[in-house]
């Protein structure tokens, strides 16, 4: 049995991810990814005016894609297009609870797509990153 | 119903403005430290043996270290209205390889006066030699 998700296993309208899955945002999580990035943005070296370091809007990229590999498509796999509208920087120390709807099934040049729609939410429920996320599918062998 | 007016200029901004321009050279270095910190090891990045069986032929850099690069432009550009509220829409054109420089450009396309406030989009794309590899929008409060 594969340890992937295959793409015939999925349908449009499913919740890819339930339950949404945990992730913590940390002062190594942040540093580690602006040290990867090449990122020295001014405002990211200071603290909020609630006494808190925030983490870059693209870390996004972290969490979305740490949630939707908690279910991973086989290797291969790559990125077609991604929007985002980041509601408001995380910060250090909150917990980001990212949900995915599969929102369209498709093929192309031989190619199997997937469109997803993901919204990312603090412990509390605050709405911090919303998005779309089209991926093509990796080979199943 | 919600107004939307078009502008040619606010606060100094001007339709056809140039964002600041960034350049930065990308090496597996950059891309395995990338895939250390975002946790996505998918094997078409820090895998050469791997890379060598799919479309590529190689490894290639993740599509969201790119969008990084973008993110700090537009970081760069107007910070406040980027990680408040910011919108980006990109489509991934072609893949970046160890050795590419990638440059990203962007420019005001339009100014609109909604109901909410004034919104710049900025039409945005990624080079890496002549080869476009990432071209979008990003919508920002201004």
């Amino acid at each position: 049995m594969s340890d992937y998700v295959k793409y015939g296993s999925m349908k449009e309208g499913d919740n890819f991810l339930d339950p949404a899955p945990a992730f913590d945002v940390t002062e190594d999580v942040v540093d580690k990814y602006m040290a990867s990035t090449n990122d020295n943005t001014p405002a990211l070296k200071e603290l909020n005016s609630d006494g808190k370091r925030i983490a870059p809007p693209m870390l996004a990229a972290v969490y979305v894609i740490d949630a939707l590999r908690t279910r991973v498509g086989p290797p291969g796999g790559i990125h077609a297009k991604q929007q985002f509208k980041f509601h408001r920087p995380a910060v250090i120390g909150e917990t980001l609870f990212t949900s995915a709807v599969v929102l369209k099934m498709y093929e192309r040049k031989g190619r199997n797509y997937v469109e997803m729609t993901t919204e990312t939410k603090n412990q509390q429920g605050e709405l911090i990153t919303s998005g779309m996320i089209t991926r093509i599918w990796g080979k199943e062998s | 119903m919600s107004n939307v007016e078009s502008l040619q200029q606010y606060k100094g901004l001007s339709v056809g403005d140039n964002l600041p321009e960034l350049i930065q050279a990308v090496d597996q270095n950059m891309i395995d430290a990338y895939a250390d910190a975002s946790g996505d090891i998918n094997p078409l990045h820090i895998d050469p043996e791997f890379a060598k069986t799919t479309f590529f032929g190689r490894t290639i850099a993740h599509g969201l270290l790119t969008l990084a690069f973008v993110s700090r432009v537009l970081s760069q550009w107007n910070w406040n209205g980027w990680a408040y509220g910011g919108e980006l829409n990109v489509a991934f054109l072609g893949p970046v390889y160890p050795g590419d420089t990638v440059r990203v450009s962007g420019e005001i396309e339009s100014i609109e006066h909604r109901d909410d406030g004034v919104y710049a989009c900025c039409q945005l794309v990624c080079h890496c030699a002549e080869k476009a590899v990432v071209k979008g929008y990003a919508i920002c409060k201004i």
